[in-house]
Parts: C-alpha cells; sequence; structure tokens
C-alpha cells in the first residue's frame, strides 16, 4: 500500500505539473480591451465608409471578445489571431468569406489593419483594403 | 584388411542404431467438454518438427529416442504440453482433451506498454485484427482494412478513431501507423503511407484507441496503428494468392463513363521459415487496379523481408533487419467532374499523374538474459519520393533516421518499468515544400506496478522536443495512467488517461502550390496540436457450454486543442502581400468527443460447424468547444459520424467457409463551409451541395464472401463487396467503390 500511495502522488505531481494554463499574450489583451471605433475605411486609398462605399458596414464600433465573438460594425460573428498573431480573420455569415487582415499596428491607443480583397473578374488588381481603429 | 572391416561394420551399426533408435507417438486431441474430435490441432516438438490433427484429431509422428516436449495448441481451447520419454521402437499413446478458452481474451499484444501484455491486462482499449480477418474477404490495402473496423473512419487516407480528428484534405496524421513498433509515416506530409504496409505478412495488426504519445510520441495524438510481422513457427509456412476482379455499374447509371470493364487484380506471395537459429519472412505483392473512376488509377508493387538471428552462443541475444520497398504509379482523385453524370470522372484540371517509391531499412538487436533485463536497440532509415512527371515543381525527396533505445527492468515481482529514449532526423528536398531539416529528441519511462495479484497500475511520462531547420519549438511533457482490475475470472475494468500531441507536418507549414483554380497557401506559424484522452471499460469473457468469447465495453471522452485544418478564405500571398482564394492550414478545431463503445465476439463449435460473429457500434457526441469559456458549442465536429455498426458472420463447414460483413454509418455531422456557401460550392465541386442535401444520410453496406478448400493447400475463394451496390460518400466528392466481385486462387503449404 505504501508503494501504491507513492505512485499516486507521483502521478498526481506529475499531473499537476503537466497542466499549465495558457496565458494570454499582450496583443491579446490590447485587442480585447478595448471598443474600437472605426477611424478611417480606405478602398484603393479613398474613402469607403460613405453610404455607397465599399466598407461601409465596417463602420461604428468594433468589440473583439475574449471568447473569439464580437461585432465589427454591423456585423456580428466571430474573430480569432492566425499566423503568428500578425494576422485577424474575421468570419460573419453576412461575409461570404472570412476576411483575413494583416496587423499593421496594434496598440493600446491604436488598431489599424490592412487586406486586398481578391477581384474575380480580374486577379491582378485586387482592392487595397485600410482601416484604421482608435478606441471609444 | 581386418581393421577396415570391423571400422566399416562399426560405423554401418552405429548408422542403423541412428536410424533405428526412433519411437512413435499417436494419440487424438478431443474437445475435453463434449469429446468431439478437433481437428487442426498444431502440435510442436522437439528438433522444430511440428504437425497438425487430421479430421478425427489423430495425430502420428516419429522422433527420435529421448526426452520430448510436446505442445498442442489450437485457437480456443488452453494450450496443452505434455513430457515424455521416448525410448527406441517405442509407441506411445497420448489422448488428450483440450479445455475450452475464452477466444482471443488471453492472447498477447505489444503495442499498449511496448511489452508483451495479454490483451484483458490493458489499461486501454484496443483492438487486434488477425490475418485470417482480411485475407478471406479479399482485403488487401491496410486502408481499406483500418476504415472497416468498429469505431474508426478513414477519409481520403486520414485515419480517425472514435471521432478524434475530421479531414485535412490528406496531410498530416493524428494516427500514427507503426510496423512492429517503428513509425512509417512520410516526413513531409505527415501522412500514413498505407499502400506500402506489407499486409502480406503481417501476424497481427493492434490498435490503440485513444491518446498513446507518451510510448510513441507526435502524431500519436488520437491513436496508433502497429502492424506486427509474423515470426516463423518450426513449420515452415508460403502463402500466396492470385486474384481478379471487376466493378459493377455504380446505381446511378449516369455515372458510367466507361466502355469496357474495370478490372482490378492482385498477386501475393509470402513466405516463413526458420533456417537454423535465423528466422527468414519474405513477402512481394503486386497489384494493378484500373479504377472504377476516371483518372484514379494505381500500379503498386512491394516487397519485404525479415531476417532475425538468435545468437548461440549469447543466449538471450537477437538481430537482425526488416526492409519494406514499394513502388506505386497513380493518380489520385482530388475533385470530381460534377454531381449529375461526371461524380466518377476528375475533374482534368486536377490530374496528376504521380510515381512515389519507398524504402525503410530497420535493423534491430534485442539483448534478454536473465528475464529482468530486457535491451532493445532499432533503427528505421526511411527513404521515401514523390515524382509527378508533368508538375515537376511539385516532386519532394524526404529522408529520414529514427533511432530508439529502450530498456524493461523487472525492479521485483510486482514492479517493472520501461524506459527509453528516441530520435528522429527527417531531411526534405523539394520544391514544392522547401528545403527543410527536423530534429525530434525524446525521453519516456512507464512504471507497471501490480500491488495485488488482480489489480495493475501504470503511469508513464514523456518529455519530447521537435525542431525544424535549427528552431526548437518547447519541450513538451506528457503523462498517462491507467489501471486494470481482474474483478472475476473473466471480468476484467479499466480506467486510463493519456495525453497527447502532433507536431504540425512539413506540409500544413510549407506547402504552397495551385490545384486548378484552387491554391494552397503556406503557414509557417501553424502551431502544434494536443488534447487527451479518458476512458473506463469493462471486458466480459464468455463461456456457455460450446460458445465462447468476449464482450467490451468502453465510455470515453476526449478533448483537442488547436486541431488544424484548412479553412478556406482569402489570405495574402507571403510574398507578395496580395491576396487570392484558397487554403490554408490553421488552428481551429477545439473539440470534444463523448461517447460509448461496445464490442464483441462469438464462437460457436457445433459439429463440424465453426462460426464466428464479430461486431462493434460506436456511439460519439463530437462539438466544438470555446477554448476561454470553456463550455461546449454546440456546433458538430467536422467529418464525424454519430454512429458506426460492423457486424461480421464467418462459419466454415467441412471444405467450405462463408462470410458476410454489414457496415452501417450514419450521415457525416458537418463538413467545411467552403462546399455549402453559396459563392464557393459550385466553383469547387459542382453540384455537390443539392447532392449533399439529398443524399449525406448514412449507409449500409454489405459484403460477402465464399470459400472451397479444393485440396488441402489449394482454396478458390469468391468475393462480393457492396452486395446492395450502395451508394455512399466519404470526404465531399469521393464517391466510394460500388459493387465489385474478385475470384481468387490461393494456396498454403
Amino acid at each position: 500500500m505504501k508503494n501504491l500511495a507513492l505512485l499516486l502522488i507521483v502521478a498526481g505531481c506529475l499531473f499537476s505539473s503537466s497542466c499549465n494554463k495558457d496565458s494570454q499574450s499582450q496583443p491579446f489583451k490590447q485587442l480585447t480591451g478595448h471598443v474600437w471605433a472605426s477611424d478611417s475605411l480606405l478602398a484603393n486609398g479613398v474613402d469607403a465608409s460613405g453610404p455607397d462605399g465599399m466598407l461601409k458596414n465596417f463602420k461604428g464600433d468594433a468589440k473583439f471578445n475574449q471568447d473569439g465573438t464580437g461585432y465589427f460594425g454591423v456585423y456580428i460573428g466571430t474573430w480569432r489571431f492566425a499566423y503568428n498573431e500578425t494576422q485577424i480573420i474575421i468570419s460573419t455569415d453576412s461575409l461570404p468569406l472570412p476576411l483575413t487582415t494583416k496587423i499593421a499596428e496594434l496598440t493600446s491607443i491604436s488598431l489599424k489593419v490592412t487586406t486586398s480583397y481578391p477581384n474575380l473578374l480580374n486577379p491582378a488588381a485586387p482592392t487595397f483594403i485600410r482601416m484604421t481603429f482608435k478606441p471609444k | 584388411m581386418r581393421y577396415i572391416f570391423i571400422i566399416i561394420t562399426t560405423l554401418l551399426s552405429q548408422a542403423l542404431n541412428v536410424v533405428v533408435a526412433q519411437g512413435i507417438v499417436k494419440g487424438k486431441i478431443y474437445d475435453k467438454n463434449t469429446l468431439e474430435p478437433l481437428r487442426g490441432v498444431y502440435l510442436i516438438y522437439e528438433n522444430k518438427q511440428g504437425t497438425i490433427t487430421d479430421e478425427n484429431g489423430c495425430f502420428s509422428v516419429k522422433s527420435d529416442t529421448g526426452k520430448l516436449n510436446i505442445s498442442f495448441r489450437l485457437l480456443g481451447y488452453k494450450p496443452a504440453t505434455r513430457f515424455i520419454v521416448l525410448r527406441s521402437n517405442d509407441t506411445i499413446e497420448l489422448n488428450i482433451g483440450l479445455e475450452t478458452d475464452i477466444l482471443d481474451i488471453g492472447q498477447i499484444v505489444i503495442s499498449a506498454n511496448k511489452t508483451e501484455q495479454k490483451v484483458a491486462e490493458l489499461t486501454v482499449s484496443m483492438d487486434v485484427i488477425k490475418t485470417a480477418d482480411f485475407l478471406k474477404t479479399h482485403i488487401t490495402d491496410a486502408q481499406e482494412l483500418i476504415n472497416k473496423t468498429p469505431g474508426i473512419e478513414v477519409l481520403d487516407g486520414q485515419a480517425s478513431i472514435r471521432g478524434g480528428s475530421g479531414f485535412s484534405y490528406g496531410v498530416g496524421s493524428r494516427v500514427l501507423a507503426l510496423i512492429d513498433g517503428l513509425p512509417v509515416f512520410s516526413p513531409d506530409a505527415g501522412n500514413i503511407k498505407w499502400q506500402f504496409l506489407p499486409l502480406e505478412n503481417i501476424a497481427q495488426v493492434e490498435i490503440i484507441k485513444g491518446a498513446s504519445s507518451v510510448l510513441y510520441g507526435s502524431s500519436a495524438l488520437n491513436g496508433i496503428i502497429n502492424f506486427r510481422s509474423a515470426d516463423p513457427t518450426n513449420i515452415p509456412v508460403t502463402q500466396f494468392f492470385a486474384e481478379t476482379g471487376i466493378y459493377d455499374k455504380p446505381k446511378n447509371k449516369n455515372w458510367v463513363w466507361w466502355n469496357t470493364p474495370r478490372f482490378f487484380s492482385n498477386v501475393s506471395f509470402s513466405h516463413l521459415q526458420k533456417i537454423g537459429k535465423t528466422d527468414l519472412g519474405l513477402s512481394i505483392n503486386l497489384l494493378n487496379n484500373n479504377g472504377y473512376r476516371k483518372f484514379n488509377d494505381e500500379k503498386l508493387g512491394r516487397i519485404s523481408l525479415r531476417l532475425k538471428h538468435h545468437n548461440q552462443k549469447v543466449k538471450g541475444l537477437v538481430y537482425g533487419f526488416n526492409i519494406n520497398s514499394g513502388y506505386t504509379a497513380k493518380r489520385d482523385f482530388i475533385l470530381w467532374e460534377n454531381a449529375e453524370n461526371g461524380a466518377l470522372k476528375q475533374d482534368t484540371s486536377t490530374v496528376s499523374l504521380v510515381h512515389g517509391s519507398f524504402v525503410a531499412f530497420d535493423p534491430f538487436i534485442s539483448y534478454n538474459n536473465t528475464g529482468r533485463f530486457k535491451h532493445d536497440l532499432r533503427m528505421r532509415l526511411q527513404l521515401s519520393d514523390t515524382r509527378f512527371p508533368v508538375r515537376k515543381e511539385n516532386n519532394s525527396d524526404a529522408y529520414s533516421c529514427y533511432s530508439e533505445y529502450q530498456l524493461y527492468y523487472a525492479i521485483a515481482s510486482f514492479m517493472n518499468i520501461t524506459t527509453g529514449i528516441s530520435e528522429n532526423l527527417s531531411k526534405i528536398l523539394s520544391n514544392f515544400y522547401g528545403n527543410h531539416n527536423g530534429l525530434n529528441l525524446s525521453v519516456f519511462t512507464q512504471l507497471e506496478v501490480q500491488p495485488v495479484p488482480r489489480l495493475k497500475m501504470v503511469a508513464g511520462l514523456r518529455v519530447e522536443q521537435n525542431s525544424l531547420d535549427n528552431k526548437s519549438d518547447k519541450i513538451v511533457p506528457i503523462f498517462r495512467t491507467g489501471i486494470n482490475w481482474q474483478a472475476a475470472e473473466y471480468t476484467f475494468l479499466r480506467a486510463s488517461f493519456g495525453e497527447g500531441y502532433r507536431y504540425p507536418s512539413i506540409a500544413e507549414k510549407y506547402a504552397s502550390t495551385t490545384l486548378g483554380s484552387i491554391k494552397i497557401f503556406p503557414n509557417p506559424f501553424v502551431q502544434p496540436e494536443s488534447g487527451w484522452s479518458s476512458e473506463v471499460g469493462i471486458k466480459q469473457g464468455i463461456l456457455s457450454g460450446k460458445t465462447n468469447g468476449q464482450a467490451d465495453l468502453s465510455l470515453f471522452f476526449l478533448q483537442n486543442k488547436n486541431l488544424i485544418e484548412y479553412p478556406f478564405g482569402s489570405y495574402p500571398d507571403p510574398i507578395t502581400g496580395i491576396s487570392g482564394l484558397g487554403f490554408r492550414a490553421d488552428n481551429i478545431e477545439q473539440s470534444r468527443v463523448y461517447g460509448y463503445e461496445l464490442e464483441f465476439i462469438l464462437n460457436r463449435t457445433q459439429g463440424e460447424f465453426n462460426t464466428t460473429l464479430t461486431g462493434g457500434y460506436t456511439y460519439i457526441y463530437p462539438v466544438e468547444f470555446n477554448q476561454i469559456t470553456n463550455k461546449n458549442t454546440d456546433i458538430y465536429l467536422k467529418y464525424r459520424r454519430k454512429h458506426s455498426v460492423k457486424i461480421s458472420l464467418k462459419t466454415s463447414y467441412k471444405k467450405f467457409d462463408l462470410g458476410v460483413s454489414l457496415y452501417a454509418k450514419s450521415k457525416i455531422l458537418n463538413i467545411d463551409n467552403v462546399f455549402l456557401d453559396e459563392t464557393t460550392r459550385e466553383s469547387i465541386l459542382p453540384g455537390f451541395y443539392e447532392y449533399w442535401l439529398q443524399d449525406n444520410k448514412g449507409y449500409f453496406l454489405l459484403d460477402g464472401n465464399i470459400g472451397f478448400n479444393i485440396t488441402k493447400i489449394l482454396n478458390l475463394s469468391v468475393a462480393v463487396k457492396n452486395i446492395t451496390n450502395t451508394e455512399y460518400m466519404g470526404r465531399p466528392g469521393d464517391i466510394q467503390p460500388q459493387r465489385n466481385y474478385s475470384i481468387r486462387l490461393s494456396g498454403k503449404f
């Protein structure tokens, strides 16, 4: 019985040491720490936040919740980091494809993302998108 | 002259003495309960001699005089041994009644703890597939064999045990395949080379259902499949078969695209023999499959050689090598043309001929003198190449060197320890993946304790580190533990917990190519997967009159984090930064699977009928969970089915044997959105969406086979697979074979 008790103690120690909780990274804390308000929404360098603009639906607030859900302008869906936390991928039922954006800047006072949207009719001429946000 | 005469006379008399210094042992073997004679009982006695009993249970052997140990063995009966002293010209009669044994409950397996152990005493669930289970059913492909095992689904080469894995487009594997305990996967794509697994010379296949990374490292996240080579017995055995078959027309006649019949053929040869102190195993298999789908065919050859030498001077010292090698020329099926009339035609934009070769050289040395210590040093030098005659930019060469040292030490009668170190060095030369070097180092140890006779406990720890291109991942410690309690003579209770993990393959990180209109983007930042599985189970032996067998019930739960998937999306090109549409590996799935599994085997011998009924039912509830909130999301995991059933009946009567197998699987619960979204579905798989809505309903499959022993050596058999001509699908767009017939002439002597 002594051997059994010893074994259980050793096993318990090993088990507890192998269970380490994932710690939150700095970009995760910065992104989820605020409600972000859209500042500029540019498509090919031109403002696209107007009523007929390509990015009108991103106008307004964006919130990246810690559980991976969120809202991004009028879109409600999920978000996740990718590519070693250098990209944010936003998925919503309202977008035909997940939107992969590259993080150009992420601090506690600024969020800037860029992407290019494929042009199915002319793959050589995609639309270049740049969106900036500030904490609300 | 006189002396010469004396010498000759003496030599002759000596020679005559040798000739006459023999005796005869004869007798009858029968069932101790029913007193019925037993046919086919193996007798093994001194000087590597052996024979089997005839249809009346009788045997007769001549042997040199002296002390003789004779053992009697028959499946389903407890082995018996008799010790006799045979004198010159003696005739000894041995009539022995064999006691019925619980079928397979005491069979020895090795994969669960890397040491020999009875299957009933394991702490984890294990399925054991015997050679006879697949030879008679005309299964020659390891992938088909595993796919027809309860609780396992193989989608396009990717195995999933109890729903632990989905489908990620043929890249990476969460189930590790091994030949004699050594991993056999490609270092570049990280997938299993099913076609090169030498089924023709396998003693049994052992499948562990659950995370097994503590003993087997990365890729054993969801379990292992260990193909164990056959060892020769004292009786040399040669087996062969020649088989040919034809595909019937599919149920949907619009899909018929051929004008000439679609044939497949297969020949196989294997030989096992002891030569002095050396064991020899040799096998060859050749396959030509024209395929039931257009632009999807294969020509394959594989050969294996095994030499194992028992050193005469140093007792317990064994060394040798295995060689497994193969060559294939094939066209894999990727995307169909359309659902209406092109489901069995590959879209020409994805057609690609590929030549692949594979060589594995496995030297080994083992020393076990006293039984307290056992040292094993094993190695695998593996070379594989993939050649695309048209798309040469996708060519790849992969080299790997795996080596492992393992020490078994019986510390005391109630405690033993197994510990070892392993390394895997790999080198990839490829335009497709880029050139890469990998190194994996690990240390593992496992303690097994039996504090009281009916209780066994095991605990193991592994520490592993993976390096790719001289950049090291963090060191990963993982743990397993388990307990087995023999509650009654034929009742075994078990519980286990095991952690697992998997490093991404080179392909998942670096593959970059275009398939038709679809791009594959690299993701060098994709992270390792991790998880754990747990289960409680009971194995109950059944012995009732002439029926014996066993039943096994297990309740299981497994959880995995960061499983890699290939979501379709718009991704920036890593060089130009301009986005394009395609697939990219990413850590997406957080999965939980709850379930239970019931398996059974029943055998009954009545007169000359010998009937075996086997089966299994697996239920899973596979669901995603949120890693932050730790709550289930109620979204089903992709490419899983809730229910799967297999029932198989085999019977033999005199010269005939008959087998019928029924497989049933429920519908696929969820698939990638790319196949369902209206903006993408038609451009990827034309017509699939409507097909999915109408035909994703689950399916029943029925296979049958009948065989006739022409002589004691030759057997003629016919198999019909998918008798009901069921139309069913694996992963999206992958219609499985319609009804097909095959005829086989096989021999064993």
